[in-house]
């Protein structure tokens, strides 16, 4: 469903993104792992239309959609949950799902009540500011966000980062909610441990360049979670 | 205490053309994120070209209101593509000097093709001034205070009831997030712009109308006002600026009548400066870095 | 050189002072609308020296330089805190507080039986020490060009100094720079002082180079056109002010073609220069390509 070829990022002068080629699968949940400094989240903006790659190619349902804009990619069915939530705090709850919904041109209400089954704490917090809610129900506004423009492929990066492990449970149980309704997830994860427990296939990530490729039985766990930690010189 | 009475009233007039002028400015410094100094000549070149048409073909208020707002939006619309956009990701410096630069291009676009400098406007209302027991009020000034009452209803409409407007609220909150979220941002800055323009070419309109004039110095004034009132309130809200501009009408109006023109300009200038050097709380909303 | 020559000449070095004043201030990550303050201080300050008290231009002009940094300094210490906006906005009011100060001085004093003096709005004439001490145009031109190489060759001294790069650092990052020991409030400060000078300094030739000045010279419009000058020359280095003001000033002016159109040419140019260069002509980048390739 995706495919990033030899895909070069940089900020200024520096590479932040040597080359990365990868694949997801369509109906899959594949995760990227990889030290802090790898390049997960230039790979996750560069897919997002955040950053303008140099050079490179991403494939999204057999169209090229590297230097598209975000908002153009969103309608291709592409939304990325951002490292940190990134929700809008002075708006309410529901008005976030608007935001997320901006795109559509058809009635959402319906999508809009979806959520809040899905998210029972997000329908008792509707009318409050987004900015008054907790580390846990942030991230889940976030995610019923992104939902809100209907993707087909779901990009996540750190949905667990500063989260209690409990809560970090209910986000990879939605997770896999998520995939078995059917929507294609592509996942950066520092929690490897977590996302290893979810995903058909990984991606090790070093350095601005993919490293390691396979599934949850092919490398060592342990072996994974050290190089996603701590990179392969460890 | 009558005294006092009047001069509150007619700083409030004052208060709600700054109140008006405010919001179109801190639109933009809100939302963008940077300062636009060609706002007032924009609305200049509105109120010019409007009394040109007044001239040549002496119509009627509706139309010259329809010109001026129509004129200063499309002046703004060619500041925003020539100086905003190009810099969207950039320098707030490199903007506001573009902005510079085109206010001086519509400055003189505007003493070219109206050299007169001073022309004449027809009268908002014809209408003698009120008495309400020993105060006077000129009918003017309610139809101003009437207008600010509703383009800031109107605004909170927009803002809070509208798709535009969760666009906005979200760019403000985070624009990266809001780009994600697939809203177009350059888009949404072209319509703030425009949105603005058409405030400030309202606050312009009232501004020419009861003064049965215009002239040259309404461009920087128009935007040292709108400025001020931004900053009195606290930079970048909406509601500061409708705080900062009424608070500055006020200030203005009651320091004109004890002091004269020129210790009312100080002290509305001593009185920014203060409260800048002294930050307190509700000024500093937003980062204005 | 005839006359008209000498006198443009004279006015690109006169508001390259000010100009100058501003980049300052820009590269050590201040924006200021307010120079002009400085500028019109020195004017004022130099005048009542040389008209009013008898003194030779250049005791006249060292006590304009005084009151310049003086006056910077009172507008620094309150504003010390602020960044970005803010600050530009502190600057402009305080700068138009000045205007209408001036507007509302009077001093007059009976010099050879004759009132002489600022007269608020008025203005202040007379201010003729360059005329009776036989200075001819030429001579003053090369007076000012002779003090603006002066101030050139700090300018240049100081960028390749630690103190240069104490300077764009801490307009860079003031925070970081505050952790790397440097102490940004006097650094902040002695900008302030110098550029208040400097602005004064050539206010104070610009009331001996034109005999009269009145507040609205020291309006708002200088004070922009000041940072524009300094943003569209550039930023890399102290010549970037000068090439903007030269640019201005001397091409548009001297091209007649260009009569009554001059703004809408020039502020055009400068629109579209910014979008593809906007830190101007003489930006960092360039003037490291140059200076490394020597």
């Amino acid at each position: 469903m995706l495919a990033v070829t030899d895909l070069v990022t940089s900020y200024g002068k520096i590479e932040a993104l040597k080359g990365v080629s990868l694949e997801v699968a369509e109906g899959s949940i594949t995760c990227l792992l990889g030290p802090n400094g790898a390049g997960k989240t230039t790979l996750m903006m560069s897919i997002a239309g955040v950053l303008r790659p140099k050079r490179g190619s991403i494939r999204f349902g057999g169209e090229e959609i590297a230097g598209l804009k975000p908002d153009r990619i969103v309608s291709r069915g592409l939304a990325l949950v951002p490292e940190n939530r990134l929700v809008f705090p002075s708006m309410t709850v529901l008005d976030n799902l608007r935001a997320g919904a901006y795109q559509r041109k058809d009635d959402f209400a319906a999508d809009v009540e979806r959520m809040f089954v899905r998210f029972p704490r997000l329908k008792e917090r509707a009318e409050q500011n987004a900015g008054t809610l907790s580390g846990g129900e942030q991230q889940m506004l976030a995610v019923a966000r992104a939902l809100m423009s209907r993707p087909k492929l779901l990009l996540m990066d750190e949905p667990s980062l500063g989260l209690a492990p409990l809560v970090v449970e209910e986000i990879f149980d939605i997770i896999g909610q998520l995939h078995r309704d059917g929507t294609t997830i592509f996942l950066v994860e520092q929690n490897a441990h977590m996302a290893l427990k979810v995903a058909q296939h990984f991606f090790l990530m070093e350095q601005g360049k993919v490293t390691f490729s396979g599934d949850p039985g092919s490398l060592a766990e342990d072996e994974v979670i050290r190089r996603a930690y701590l990179g392969s010189k460890a | 205490m009558i005294d006092f009475l009047q001069s509150t009233l007619d700083g409030l007039t004052l208060g709600s053309t700054y109140a008006l002028l405010g919001i179109g400015f801190t639109l933009i410094f809100g939302v963008l994120r940077k300062a636009n100094l060609s706002y007032g000549p924009a609305i200049m070149v509105g109120c010019y070209g409007a009394a040109w048409v007044s001239m040549r073909f002496g119509a009627g208020l509706l139309v010259l209101f329809a010109c001026v707002v129509a004129i200063a939006v499309v002046a703004s619309v060619y500041v925003e593509r020539l100086s905003f956009a190009p810099h969207r990701k950039g320098s707030a410096v490199a903007a506001m000097v573009a902005s510079f630069a085109l206010w001086m291009q519509l400055e003189e676009i505007a003493s070219l093709a109206m050299p007169q400098h001073i022309y004449a406007f027809p009268p908002l209302l014809g209408a003698a001034p009120l008495a309400v027991g020993p105060l006077t009020i000129r009918v003017e000034s309610l139809v101003m205070i009437a207008v600010a009452v509703a383009v800031c209803l109107g605004l909170r409409w927009l803002l809070y009831r509208t798709r535009f407007g969760i666009a906005v609220r979200a760019i403000v909150d985070h624009d990266t997030a809001a780009e994600l979220a697939g809203i177009d941002v350059g888009r949404t800055f072209l319509l703030v712009f425009a949105l603005a323009a058409a405030i400030g070419g309202i606050a312009g309109f009232l501004i020419v109308s009861t003064q049965e004039q215009v002239t040259p110095m309404l461009g920087m004034w128009s935007t040292l006002k709108g400025m001020l009132a931004m900053m009195l309130g606290g930079l970048g809200s909406l509601p500061g600026a409708v705080i900062g501009g009424l608070a500055l009408g006020l200030i203005e109006a009651h320091s004109q009548w004890y002091f004269g023109p020129q210790v009312r300009d100080f002290l509305a200038y001593l009185l920014l400066f203060v409260l800048l050097a002294l930050r307190p709380p509700w000024m500093t909303t937003r980062s204005a870095s | 050189m005839d006359d008209y020559a000498i006198g443009v000449l004279t006015n690109i070095g006169l508001f390259s002072f000010v100009a100058l004043s501003a980049y300052l201030l820009l590269v050590a990550g201040e924006l200021s609308f307010g120079q002009q303050a400085f500028f019109g201080v020195g004017a004022y300050a130099a005048g009542i020296g040389t008209a009013m008290l008898g003194w030779p231009l250049p005791l006249a002009a060292l006590a304009a330089m005084g009151a310049g940094a003086l006056a910077a300094l009172l507008v620094a210490l309150p504003t010390l805190r602020l960044r970005g906006l803010y600050f530009a906005m502190a600057t402009l009011a305080a700068a138009e507080m000045f205007r209408i100060l001036f507007e509302m001085f009077r001093w007059q004093r009976e010099v050879d039986g004759e009132p002489v003096g600022p007269d608020g709005a008025q203005g202040f004439r007379g201010i003729r020490w360059v005329f009776e001490a036989g200075v001819e145009p030429i001579g003053f031109l090369a007076l000012v060009w002779l003090l603006l190489a002066v101030v050139l060759a700090a300018f240049l001294l100081v960028e390749r100094s630690r103190l240069g790069a104490a300077l764009r650092a801490t307009g860079e990052d003031p925070q970081l720079a505050g952790t790397l020991g440097l102490d940004v409030v006097r650094l902040k400060l002695g900008v302030a002082a110098a550029a208040g000078a400097l602005a004064a300094l050539g206010g104070a030739l610009f009331a001996h180079h034109n005999t009269y000045i009145e507040p609205r010279n020291f309006d708002i419009m200088l004070g922009v056109h000041s940072l524009a000058y300094a943003l569209i020359g550039g930023l890399g280095t102290a010549l970037g002010p000068l090439l903007g003001v030269a640019l201005d000033l001397g091409v548009l002016e001297a091209s007649r073609v260009f009569q009554g159109y001059r703004m809408i040419v020039f502020g055009g140019l400068v629109a579209l220069l910014l979008v593809f260069r906007p830190r101007g002509i003489l930006d960092e980048r360039l003037v490291h390509r140059i200076t490394r390739s020597r």
